[in-house]
């Protein structure tokens, strides 16, 4: 056992030494309403794009509304596997659409795109 | 499930990493059943260690596995807070990924219960392997690209091989060389081993390059984005351990003649290389959490004259902003909310200056080290042997100013302000320099003799090195990030190169406590490790984020 110790925890100290991740996989590359953009309302068409296939609909969008309640949005059909849609009817205020992508290969990122609604 | 939203996602990369590692042993060692070790060449005993060995890692790759998969879909039912409802069990049973975890789980449980109970069904365990491999391809990058999809899990497939057969065979060969006593039979397992690395460095090598056209794509892509610079680490591994493998090659030749007067050199070059090796899979695990370079816009990319600009030395201010001039932290909850989503905030002036005089003052203290450790190596020196008790300063240093959000300078609670990986981060960080320095200061004074003890330093500062890679200082800001990696990253592979010397050096076979016949590598290496540190400590006194 002596003699194997060195090697073994050389192995099992290599396997722990993990990286810590900032996970950013699907990364957005476009998104109507664009970030810090504005738009005129009520009806809101949302339409993100991503560089890499987002399961279509494990996904998920929310909407922080102007009080700071928070409000899930359905998810359309999608047109492109890169994509994510939805469709929603706003009053006019600033709004931050928070997506949730679920990448084909399992992977999970999340960011967000404040608009404002005139 | 917004307070446990940054450790999951910190979680599902540690996994990841995890049973790329795993994966990387047990396939190596289905390759060495075939193509080193077979049943004509090996010697019963040896095959039956590399069988218990390769069986123990297929069981923990299994768990590991449904580890991932049990944490991804914890994610996905327990929703993330408000507005985002979590799914139902099944839907979420019945995504790819998740089948895919499964099927590789179940693989590798399947050669565990094979390689105990059924090694007469060899070409079961060859299925099975390809099996693991085929999976964990679906789990990559490569599966969710939307153009060039075949290509690309082909390329990361044989990519994934190589690098099993190179590192993860490794590891099998030493234990089939322990329980060999022919020599003839050792012999030829090196060399059918030197042949299998030969072919699998070259794959490995080719697909990269084949994988670094698609996801780099420019030599701008490979200076200016955090996905270029990773692979740029990959790279130096790789060149590291190939030097180790070569003085192998040569070695394997001489061992027909002299296999017993050889074996420990071999082996001690051997552990070095599957240690540089690991970092190396490591340092691919965060790939996989960087948007490939391909992807990004010019505004995410750093220019040259930008990076040149940026890492120009200046020397360090060493003022630090009072802690009122600092913005007031927000509550934690709506953190962890904002950064959940945002990736983080930008930092104003003074968090800057704080950050910078941080770093700074860690540079001072770890170059001080290293030119003690350099001094303690000459005669009539011995007072410098105390050099690791500067680290014990350092983590105190770390734990107090590192996050000053957080206890004990700020208002979040100790133990809430886990929930913030960047706060977690330097904690364990902290934990583990303290470590280090308590175990090395024993070793050097001679307090503790063990040799197992004086194993500890190398192996935390490779760990340290690989959990530096990918250290993020939670900016939100791709650019921002970036800067900051072009200091982190040096200083990880320094670490990493300091660790393994030392290691090298200290299992280095002796005769009447001598280092027998040292190569050229081996005295390199035993300089090395203190000139590593003293670059790490320029590093960072020369740290700016603005």
């Amino acid at each position: 056992m002596k003699k194997k110790f060195p090697g073994m925890l050389l192995v099992v100290m290599c396997l722990a030494a993990v990286s810590q991740l900032a996970f950013a996989h699907a990364v957005l590359v476009s998104s109507t309403p664009k970030a810090n953009g504005s738009l005129h309302g009520p009806s809101i068409d949302v339409d993100l794009k991503f560089n890499s296939r987002v399961d279509g609909t494990r996904s998920n969008l929310s909407l922080v509304k102007p009080g700071g309640a928070i409000e899930s949005l359905t998810l359309l059909k999608q047109d492109a596997p890169n994509e994510l849609a939805a469709h929603a009817q706003l009053a006019p205020g600033k709004y931050t659409l928070r997506w949730t992508a679920l990448a084909t290969d399992g992977h999970i990122t999340r960011g967000e795109v404040p608009f404002t609604v005139e | 499930m917004i307070w446990l939203i940054q450790d999951f996602d910190l979680l599902s990369v540690l996994l990841r990493a995890l049973a790329l590692s795993l994966e990387a042993v047990t396939v190596g060692g289905v390759l060495v059943l075939l193509f080193v070790a077979p049943r004509q060449i090996a010697e019963a005993a040896a095959r039956d260690a590399v069988c218990r060995f390769v069986a123990r890692f297929s069981v923990a790759l299994a768990i590991v596995q449904l580890l991932s998969a049990a944490e991804s879909a914890l994610v996905l039912v327990g929703g993330e807070g408000p507005g985002t409802p979590g799914l139902p069990l099944g839907d979420v049973a019945s995504a790819s990924f998740f089948r895919a975890d499964c099927i590789l789980a179940f693989a590798a449980l399947a050669l565990y219960f094979l390689l105990r109970w059924g090694r007469r069904h060899f070409w079961a365990v060859y299925l099975t392997g390809a099996a693991i491999v085929a999976s964990s391809t679906a789990l990559s990058h490569a599966a969710s690209r939307i153009d060039d999809r075949l290509i690309l899990l082909l390329l990361t497939a044989a990519h994934h091989l190589g690098g099993a057969a190179w590192i993860g065979g490794l590891a099998s060969l030493l234990v089939a060389i322990r329980k060999s006593e022919d020599a003839h039979r050792i012999h030829a397992m090196a060399q059918r081993f030197s042949a299998m690395a030969i072919v699998s460095v070259s794959m490995l090598v080719l697909a990269g390059i084949g994988m670094a056209m698609f996801y780099v794509g420019s030599w701008s892509g490979m200076y200016g984005t955090s996905y270029g610079l990773m692979v740029l680490a990959k790279s130096y591994l790789l060149l590291l351990a190939l030097s180790l493998g070569a003085s192998n090659f040569w070695l394997v030749r001489e061992t027909r003649s002299s296999a017993a007067a050889l074996l420990p050199r071999l082996r001690r070059f051997s552990e070095t290389e599957i240690g540089l090796g690991f970092t190396a899979l490591l340092a691919a695990a965060s790939l996989t959490s960087q948007p490939p370079a391909i992807d990004l816009s010019p505004q995410d990319m750093l220019a040259g004259h930008q990076i040149v600009q940026r890492m120009s030395w200046k020397w360090p201010q060493l003022k630090t902003p009072r802690l009122a001039d600092l913005p007031r932290a927000a509550p934690l909850k709506e953190h962890l909310e904002d950064t959940s989503f945002s990736g983080g905030s930008p930092n104003d002036a003074m968090s800057q200056k704080w950050s910078e005089y941080n770093h700074q003052w860690s540079g001072l203290i770890v170059l001080a080290a290293g030119l003690l450790a350099l001094v303690s190596r000459f005669k009539g020196q011995g007072w410098a042997r105390n050099w690791p008790l500067l680290f014990v300063g350092l983590a105190v240093f770390i734990l107090l100013r590192g996050d000053p959000d957080a206890w004990p300078l700020g208002p979040r609670p100790f133990w809430a302000s886990f929930a913030e990986t960047e706060v977690l981060e330097h904690r364990f960080f902290a934990a583990l320099i303290t470590c280090f320095a308590l175990f090395e200061w024993a070793v050097e004074t001679g307090r503790l003799k063990s040799e197992r003890a004086a194993l500890v330093f190398p192996l935390l500062c490779a760990i340290g090195g690989a959990l530096l890679i990918t250290h993020t200082h939670g900016t939100g800001d791709l650019r921002d990030e970036l800067y900051a990696e072009f200091s982190h990253t040096p200083i990880a592979l320094l670490g990493a190169t300091a660790g393994w010397g030392r290691w090298l050096e200290l299992r280095w076979p002796r005769s009447d406590g001598e280092p027998e016949n040292r190569s050229t590598i081996v005295r390199a290496a035993s300089w090395a490790w203190p000139v590593c540190l003293m670059l790490v400590g320029v590093i960072l006194l020369d740290y700016r984020e603005s």
